[in-house]
This record gives C-alpha cells, sequence and structure tokens, in this order.
C-alpha cells in the first residue's frame, strides 16, 4: 500500500515525472502478442512489470498501467475480458511500485469509434465503454485519460470517471502540427472545458516533439489555472526504420523550455525509453515549479472557437419560438433544418454565441433540447448558450454539449439557486443571474445590485468562479415603464464595477409598443454598451443592432485599428443589387438556377396575376422541363437542385403573397424519410428532401442512423403513408430490410384485410431494383427525381 | 502529409453523374466555388506498412488472391482528407444542397487524386519492385470488415485520425483503404472494371452504354 496520494505528491514536489513510452519498450523486446498488446499484462506480467520498474527507476513518480486499448471495443475479438486485463495491468504496475513512493495510473485511451456527429458511436455508448474501463480499475491510484483527439468523447470519459469513482483524474489531448487535433479541437477549447469538468491537470500528449509544442502549451495555459502535462513523442519516427529523431538530453532541453508556461507534469510519449526519464529527471532537479495563472478573464467555447469576453459578444436570440409561428411550427414537425438555417444565418450575421431555447408546450423540451445542440454544434463553430428553464432540461444540455456553453438562467430565488448552481459547476459552465427573485423584479437598481450579490455569493459558494457568472439587470419596456430603463443601466454599471462580474442584456424588450423599435433598440444596446454591457442578446441579422456593437467596439478603443470592422464591411456590396432584366421569364431564372431573379420577376408578375396561375402556368411547367432535361442527361444533379431551389423562392414568395390575402397553402401530403440504422451517409436523402419539399410535399425528416422503430412511430403518430429509405452501404442494407418489415408488421400500418397502408420507396447507391422489391419495398427510385415522380404517383 | 491539389473537373463530373452534359457558366462558378472551399480545409493524410506474403489474415476470397498472384510482397494502405471535409460537406447540406453535392463528389475525387500520389511514393521508394493496382475491401467478394483489420495494422486512427464505424463506414468519409501487390518481377497490374467500381449503378457512362475511360478498367 502506498503512503502518497496524487494531492501529497502535488504539494510536496515541485514536478511530477511520469513514465515513457510503454508501447516502444514492448516492441524492443520484441514481446508477441496476439490481437492487442494489452493482452501481455496476462501473458507476460513479469515483462511488462519489469518496464514499469525501468521507469520508476529512472525517477517516474507515476505509472501508467499497460491498458491504454482496454476497452471493450479494442479487446472484443482477443479472447479477454476488459476486467481481467486492467486487473492484471494493475497488479503488473503496483508490484513495480512496490519500496517507492510511486504511484499508479489507471491508463485509458480513446475506444476507438468516432463519436457523434462525425461518426456514429453515441455519447451515452462512450459513457459506457469508459464506464466499465474505470470500474474494472478501481484499484489505482489515480485515472489518466491520454491521446485523445475528440473533446467530446473526453468530455463522456471524465464524466464517466467522476461519476463511478472517486480517484483524481488528469487528461491529455494529441495534437496535430496545424495546432489542432484530428477532429478540429483548438487547445484554447480544451483548456477551458477541461477545467470545468474538474480534472486535476491537463495537457497535451503524443503526435509531436516537445520541439514543436510550444504554441500548443502556450494556448493552454492562457485559459487554466491547473497544471500542465507535457508527454511529448521523441521527435518524429523515421518510417523506415522507426527510430525517432530527438535524443534524451535534447528532449529534456526542449522541455524546460515549456516550464515557464505553468508545466508540472512531464514524461515521454512514442519513442521514449527510461533513458528519456532520466534525463528529464536531471534536467528537473535543478529548476523550481513556475505556476501561470490564466491570462482570459473568462470565456466560453464549443470543441473548435473559444470567446473570450473582453468586450461586447453577441449572443444571437432567433433560435426561440417565442412569437414565432414558423419556429413553433419547426418544433412541432421535429425540423431540425430549420433551426440549423437559423443557427448559420445567425453567425453570417455576426452573432459569437448562440442562445438556444425549444421550450414548447406541445413537445419533450429535454429530448428536444438533446437533439436542437447536438444538430447545431455539428454545423456550427460559435459557442451555445442553454436556454431553459427546468432544471431536468439544463442538465441534459448540459451533459450533451461539447465545450464550455453558457447556461440560461438563475433567479436570486432559492428554488432556483439550489437547483441550477450545483448544474453550472459540475458541467464547468459560465451562467446568466437574472436580478429577479421569489417577489418578482425589484423596481430600483439598489433592489436589482443586492440580487445579484446574492447570486454571485451563491455560486462562489459552489466553487464558481465569479467571472463566469454573468449578470443580467433585466430590461423593461420603457413604454410601459418609462423611468426603469434608467434603473436597468444604472444596476448593470454597479454590477459591472463593484461585483466585478460580466454583464448581459436582453435588448429587444426595451421598445415594445412603440414605432420604429429598431431606433429605440440600437440607441439603448449603445447606451447599455456605454455602462459596460459584454453580452448583448440581440437580433444579429438587423444591421443596425450589429453595427452598434461593432462601432462601439471600434469607439470604445477595443477593436484595435478598427481591423474587425473594416474585415466586417469591407466587401459588403456598395450599391443594391441590380434589378432583374425585364426580358428574363420565370421558367428561364428557375431553370437556370437564379434565385434572387427568379423571386423578384415572381412579386412582379403577382402584382397583376392570379397567384395559383403564376404556379400552374410558369412554375410547374418551368420543373417540368428541368425534371424532363435531367431525365435526357442534358443537365445534372447541382443544376437539377439549384432550380428546385429556386423554384422555392418563388413558392416563398407566392405563400407570403397568399398569406396576406389570408388564403392557407396546402401541402400535398406528408413524406417520412430516414437514412437506416447504422449508415450516416444521409446526402442522398437530403438531396430527395429539397426536391420533394420544392415539389410541394411535407417531409418529416428522421435524419441518419434511425432506428427501424423510430420510423413506424412517426408513420403511427402522424398517420403517414408514404415512407422514403436511403442506405448507401451494402452493410446497412440489413437495417433497410428490417425497417421494412417493422413496417409491414406493425398492426396500426395494416389495413382490415392485412395488407400494408404503407408505401415504401428506397433508394442508395448500392441497391438495385431487384433487391429493392426481394427486400419487400414498392418503388425502387434511381434517383431523386425519381423519388418525386414517385411520390407523384402515391399521392398525386 | 501530401498537399491537397485540384480535383479533376471531367471525373467530378462524372461523380455527379453529368457526364455528357455541357457546362454553363453557373456551373462553372458553383464548381469554383467549391474547389476553393475543398483546398481550404482538405488536410490529406496517409500510411501504408509492407508486408511478406502470405497473409491469410489479409487475403480473403478469390478475386484478392488473383490480385496479387505473383506477388511477393502486398502494401496496405490507408488515405484521408481528413474530418474538416467532411464538415464542409455536413454545413453545406443545410446551406445550399447544390454545393453540398457538388462538394461530395469533389471530395471523392480529391481522396483518389491523393491516393495516385501514394501510389506514386510507394513506387519511387521501392525501386526494382513493380506493384499492381489498389484493391480495396468491399471489391468483388473481399470482404468490407477487412476495413478494420487494415486500420488496426496500420494503427490508422493514432496516427491519421481514421477510424471505421460498427457498421464500417469509414471515418472521415472521404478515405480510402487499400492492399496492392508488389512483385520483383513485372506483373499485371490487375483490373479494376465496373464490376467492383462503387459508381456502378449510378454512373452515368454506364447508363448509355458507354465507359468512363478510368485508368485500366473494363467494362463488363
Amino acid at each position: 500500500m502506498n503512503t502518497v496520494d496524487l494531492k501529497t505528491l502535488l504539494k510536496n514536489k515541485e514536478f511530477i515525472l511520469l513514465d515513457g513510452a510503454m508501447g516502444t519498450l514492448i516492441q524492443k523486446s520484441g514481446a508477441v502478442y496476439d490481437h492487442s498488446p494489452e493482452t501481455l499484462n496476462l501473458t507476460r506480467p513479469e515483462l511488462i512489470t519489469s518496464f514499469h520498474k525501468a521507469y520508476i527507476e529512472a525517477g517516474a513518480d507515476i505509472v501508467y498501467t499497460n491498458t491504454f486499448g482496454a476497452n471493450a471495443y479494442k479487446l472484443e475479438g482477443s479472447g479477454c475480458s476488459v476486467e481481467e486485463v486492467i486487473a492484471a495491468g494493475i497488479a503488473n504496475a503496483k508490484k513495480a511500485c512496490e519500496g517507492s513512493d510511486a504511484l499508479t495510473a489507471l491508463d485509458i485511451g480513446p475506444v476507438g469509434m468516432l463519436l457523434e456527429p462525425a461518426g456514429t458511436l453515441r455519447f451515452e455508448d462512450a459513457y459506457d465503454y469508459f464506464k466499465q474501463q474505470v470500474v474494472a480499475g478501481r484499484d489505482a491510484d489515480l485515472i489518466v485519460f491520454e491521446t485523445m483527439t475528440d473533446l467530446y468523447e473526453l468530455k463522456a470519459a471524465i464524466l464517466a470517471a467522476r461519476e463511478n469513482s472517486d480517484l483524481p483524474i488528469i487528461a491529455t489531448m494529441t495534437f496535430e502540427r496545424s495546432g489542432r487535433t484530428f477532429t478540429g479541437v483548438s487547445p484554447a477549447s480544451a483548456a477551458l472545458t477541461l477545467s470545468g469538468l474538474g480534472v486535476t491537470a491537463l495537457g497535451v500528449n503524443c503526435s509531436l516533439g516537445p520541439d514543436e509544442l510550444e504554441p500548443v502549451v502556450a494556448e493552454m495555459t492562457r485559459y487554466t489555472d491547473l497544471p500542465l502535462i507535457v508527454k511529448a513523442n521523441a521527435g518524429l519516427p523515421d518510417p523506415n526504420s522507426n527510430t525517432y529523431d530527438i535524443l534524451p538530453d535534447r528532449f529534456a532541453q526542449c522541455v524546460k523550455a515549456l516550464l515557464p508556461y505553468g508545466v508540472k507534469f512531464t514524461g515521454g510519449c512514442c519513442g521514449t525509453t527510461p533513458e528519456y526519464i532520466k534525463e528529464l529527471k536531471a534536467m528537473l532537479d535543478g529548476e523550481h515549479f513556475q505556476p501561470c495563472p490564466k491570462s482570459t478573464d473568462t470565456a466560453v467555447c464549443s470543441a473548435s472557437t473559444a470567446v473570450e469576453i473582453n468586450g461586447p459578444r453577441i449572443i444571437g436570440e432567433r433560435i426561440n419560438p417565442t412569437g414565432k409561428k414558423l419556429f413553433k411550427q419547426a418544433l412541432v414537425n421535429n425540423d431540425i433544418d430549420y433551426i440549423l438555417t437559423q443557427a448559420l444565418s445567425q453567425v453570417s450575421g455576426g452573432a459569437e454565441i448562440l442562445d438556444v431555447n425549444v421550450g414548447h408546450p406541445e413537445i419533450d423540451e429535454k429530448k428536444m433540447m438533446v437533439r436542437v445542440l447536438k444538430a447545431i454544434q455539428s454545423v456550427c463553430d460559435a459557442p451555445l448558450q442553454i436556454d431553459a428553464t427546468k432544471p431536468e432540461v439544463l442538465e441534459a444540455g448540459l451533459r450533451c454539449y461539447n465545450g464550455k456553453p453558457i447556461v440560461n438562467s438563475v433567479n436570486g430565488e432559492e428554488k432556483s439557486l439550489s437547483a441550477v448552481l450545483p448544474l453550472v459547476k459540475k458541467y464547468g459552465a459560465s451562467v446568466v443571474g437574472l436580478t429577479l427573485d421569489e417577489n418578482g423584479i425589484p423596481k430600483t437598481a439598489e433592489g436589482r445590485f443586492k440580487i445579484a450579490e446574492r447570486i454571485v455569493k451563491r455560486a462562489e459558494a459552489v466553487g464558481i468562479d465569479r467571472r463566469d457568472v454573468y449578470i443580467d439587470c433585466l430590461t423593461l419596456t420603457v413604454s410601459a415603464e418609462q423611468e426603469a430603463c434608467r434603473e436597468t443601466l444604472k444596476a448593470l454599471h454597479r454590477v459591472k464595477t463593484e461585483l466585478g462580474c460580466k454583464t448581459c442584456l436582453g435588448v429587444s424588450n426595451i421598445s415594445f409598443g412603440l414605432p420604429n423599435r429598431e431606433l429605440v433598440n440600437s440607441t439603448f444596446l449603445t447606451m447599455a454598451l456605454e455602462e459596460g454591457l459584454d453580452l448583448p442578446i440581440i437580433n444579429p441579422n438587423i444591421d443596425a443592432m450589429t453595427g452598434a456593437v461593432r462601432a462601439y467596439r471600434v469607439l470604445a478603443n477595443i477593436d484595435k485599428n478598427a481591423a474587425g470592422f473594416i474585415a466586417s464591411y469591407n466587401d459588403a456590396p456598395s450599391a443594391p443589387q441590380p434589378q432583374a432584366k425585364a426580358e428574363l421569364s420565370l421558367a428561364d431564372a428557375v431553370y437556370s438556377g437564379l434565385k434572387n431573379e427568379a423571386a423578384q420577376v415572381t412579386a412582379r408578375l403577382l402584382e397583376a396575376a392570379d397567384p395559383m396561375d403564376v404556379v400552374n402556368t410558369m412554375l410547374i411547367p418551368a420543373l417540368d422541363r428541368v425534371g424532363e432535361d435531367f431525365e435526357k442527361n442534358k443537365i445534372f444533379l447541382p443544376q437539377l437542385i439549384q432550380s428546385a431551389n429556386t423554384a422555392q423562392e418563388c413558392f416563398d414568395v407566392i405563400k407570403q403573397h397568399l398569406g396576406k390575402s389570408g388564403n392557407e397553402s396546402v401541402s400535398k401530403g406528408k413524406i417520412i424519410l430516414a437514412t437506416v440504422k447504422g449508415d450516416i451517409h444521409d446526402i442522398g436523402k437530403n438531396i430527395v428532401k429539397v426536391l420533394l419539399d420544392n415539389y410541394g410535399y411535407t417531409v418529416v425528416d428522421l435524419g441518419k442512423d434511425v432506428d427501424p422503430q423510430a420510423v413506424v412511430d412517426a408513420a403511427v403518430e402522424q398517420d403517414i403513408r408514404m415512407i422514403g429509405l436511403s442506405a448507401l452501404m451494402t452493410t446497412t442494407l440489413k437495417s433497410m430490410e428490417d425497417t421494412i418489415r417493422l413496417v409491414r408488421q406493425t398492426p396500426e400500418l395494416q389495413n382490415p384485410d392485412g395488407s400494408s397502408k404503407c408505401v415504401v420507396f428506397v433508394g442508395g447507391a448500392v441497391l438495385t431494383e431487384e433487391y429493392a422489391m426481394k427486400i419487400g419495398a414498392d418503388y425502387y427510385c434511381r434517383d431523386a427525381k425519381e423519388s418525386v415522380d414517385t411520390a407523384k404517383k402515391v399521392l398525386g | 502529409m501530401i498537399a491537397p491539389e485540384r480535383p479533376d473537373r471531367r471525373e467530378t463530373i462524372r461523380y455527379l453523374g453529368g457526364a455528357g452534359v455541357e457546362m454553363n457558366a453557373e456551373m462553372e462558378r458553383l464548381m469554383d466555388d467549391c474547389e476553393k472551399q475543398l483546398l481550404a480545409c482538405a488536410r490529406p493524410k496517409y500510411l501504408y506498412k509492407i508486408l511478406e506474403l502470405p497473409q491469410d489474415s489479409l487475403t480473403e476470397g478469390e478475386d484478392i488472391r488473383r490480385h496479387l498472384a505473383g506477388c511477393s510482397r502486398a502494401v496496405v494502405m490507408c488515405a484521408t482528407l481528413g474530418a474538416e471535409v467532411d464538415r464542409l460537406i455536413r454545413v453545406a447540406q443545410v446551406r445550399d444542397m447544390a454545393q453540398a453535392v457538388v462538394l461530395d463528389a469533389m471530395a471523392s475525387v480529391a481522396v483518389e487524386q491523393v491516393c495516385a500520389r501514394l501510389d506514386e511514393r510507394i513506387m519511387a521508394e521501392n525501386p526494382g519492385w513493380f506493384m499492381t493496382f489498389r484493391f480495396s475491401p468491399g471489391y468483388g467478394d473481399y470482404p468490407i470488415s477487412l476495413q478494420k483489420t487494415f486500420l488496426r495494422l496500420l494503427d490508422a486512427q493514432r496516427k491519421i485520425g481514421l477510424s471505421v464505424s460498427d457498421s464500417l463506414l469509414l471515418i472521415p468519409a472521404k478515405s480510402v483503404t487499400a492492399v496492392a501487390g508488389l512483385s520483383a518481377s513485372p506483373v499485371p497490374r490487375g483490373r479494376r472494371g465496373c464490376a467492383v467500381c462503387s459508381l456502378r449503378e449510378t454512373c452515368q457512362y454506364r447508363r448509355n452504354g458507354e465507359h468512363c475511360g478510368f485508368e485500366n478498367t473494363v467494362k463488363e
């Protein structure tokens, strides 16, 4: 039994020396193993123990067990269980530690499969893989996660460790020369997120030599107060001889150069041997630990992008159903693409953080929050603000979020403080604090300041840094309470200067009931910025609002040399777009895929013509001509899609026109689309969706990797009679067959005579008509155009 | 490890099923724009390893044995454009589907070009040896499940971030695994006909009864 633990080591030692590579020693020894090197724990325990011993003799304070790939996925087919490989791995290391103060770290690497959204492994399943390893390794002294390239996977790992063990955790990620990991994680995002999740130390291992790690280490230390870990490769391998190019003495000198960045743990990765550890020890003997407090104030991040709140930053408010009919409709219809479009257009408009609120009485808010957060993070780099009142929705969102988010919000009520703040702490988020409590919103600045003080105190009590609390002093409608505006601004100023917190404010409320709201909003925004507003929550697609923030940054000397301002406006079109040429016909515009022109022509036509005439005598024939030419191979797929999208623009113009005159547009019928279970290549399905949309059908898009049961559930719940399935790979055709079988077997989807109520059409690169019929489909569609033809046949 | 190069336009059009289509200015613009985006985020990487034959675990099926006949060594290889390209295509699917299909096709062409460069390097580094064409798991009766074995053998997840899902999809998607034979004496490069082409069902050339003319490809 060891007398020391990691805490004692941290306190007593200037530096903590880790071991060098295990794989390199195994390779050099020529030891033979089946399947994976971890099985040597069982077949050659004395050999593995001798490697650990060699590192301890060289000076290592901590040795990593030979369990890097000992998870259920990688050991499959090895004939060994996770439990026995890990138990043996720990026993081997502990045996080597006997008679010294060295500690045993349970070593855990990536699962080996990529997580959603890039891969198919679900976050929850990754958690289970790690949980099994953590539980099997409970006799270790600490847990180390290393060589991670996906921050999301590492988050699953850390949560699995924290929720199933009391051992301290250290974590390192692997970066490329580009300064990012393979999945695009930045050092800043890694540092922010891991610090928040409660690891003891964090840093970098593998991929590069210590001579190339300076930029990564320098960026990390800016965003964390924690000690850093550097466990570098011995330079680069020679592909032929597999030897590395940095020798032990130079290795130690390169690490020495990194010490000023707060490096406390160091050791070696690929290519290093006990020689390297000996040199490191000799070098460290003459050095002192140089703590390096973070140089950033507060920041939030996605996996790739960190946003430091060091001046006004725009939070986009548009992902919120309040007062938005289309958005509510999208939520009810599960139309995630609508929400993604909102996300991307806000970022294009200038939003740096996006608020996400999906509260609506007709839907399961918790499920929807998880689905929307994951979907937005798959296409958008901006950090997100999770906006909900129910703690269970907040927790579900915090769990599945990749990075460090903002929680919106906590308030001064006891119930809120005790439910929300522990979640913010556990998941390492920032939080918006609303200055209201059980008695409502105080009228005076003093009353609001008091609540802000209380929120900050309570946050600090659970271990949240006050810099991560963003106080919202609440905007009231000036047309109802004209004196309230001054109070809000006064409170904001005091919070900023006296509490040292960042501030945020929803701006648009100010102008309810007034004409020219934009003018009132932007003026109020400018006043608030001058009082110290950091995080305006606005519609970034309104130029006056985004412009006010950008201009303020220049005038307040934050945007140095106006570089950001100039970049934002330099390539803006100087003149309005010219009107479409008079001679361009609607048919030609649609055929050529000229969206703006087609919309303009449509609007002009509607001034004189009947909307249905425009649809029936111009738009539909134009689309038909495109379809025919596609079939004749005169045009090809991108053109077909562009024309269809152009027709959509025209339909939108017509719909708006009809909306004005009170008519309701009619859908031609609902169709379910899904890419089958196991398949994540959904571009084919998405092309079909665009076309069906444009031809007037309502598509219920279930996405990719869809469980057969989910298809059946959607058909039953929404009473849908037409189902389209897509599969790209031969390996996933089986799922297509399973899905069709389940549809046919479900009693709710059968007619009284036992025949199926549903028409199933299928498509995909490897599918043939013959095979489609064999697995029970009604129609085989060779391409997207045939899907539309099939829909016409079935639904009219 | 290999600088991204411009994807071949003709091949891209073929992947898009547009063989024989006349390109207009609008389409040229779309393609130029996509090409710029793709080149900005492609990070081509590859790995390979030369093994002495026979390797029973790598040569399951008639087709691969025929392909490697006469070879004493095999080169196992993989290549990828990187995760950013997948993301680019994902985002395009939300923003503009026409762009997405062009990017998707271009990326497929680009990863084939990376493989071609890799072939050249392997040949240059092994003077005096003759090499067959690449043959990938999933061609003919060569089991696609071998992708997993290839990637483990090459330590591809750790070294270049290339992995495979439970349903044997390569991730990032724009990636290739393959094996080629090496022989000390001249060998036929092997034939990669329509029968083993992944585009066989959608290829417009094939539909038109024509042929793409891809390097040494044969019509069925």
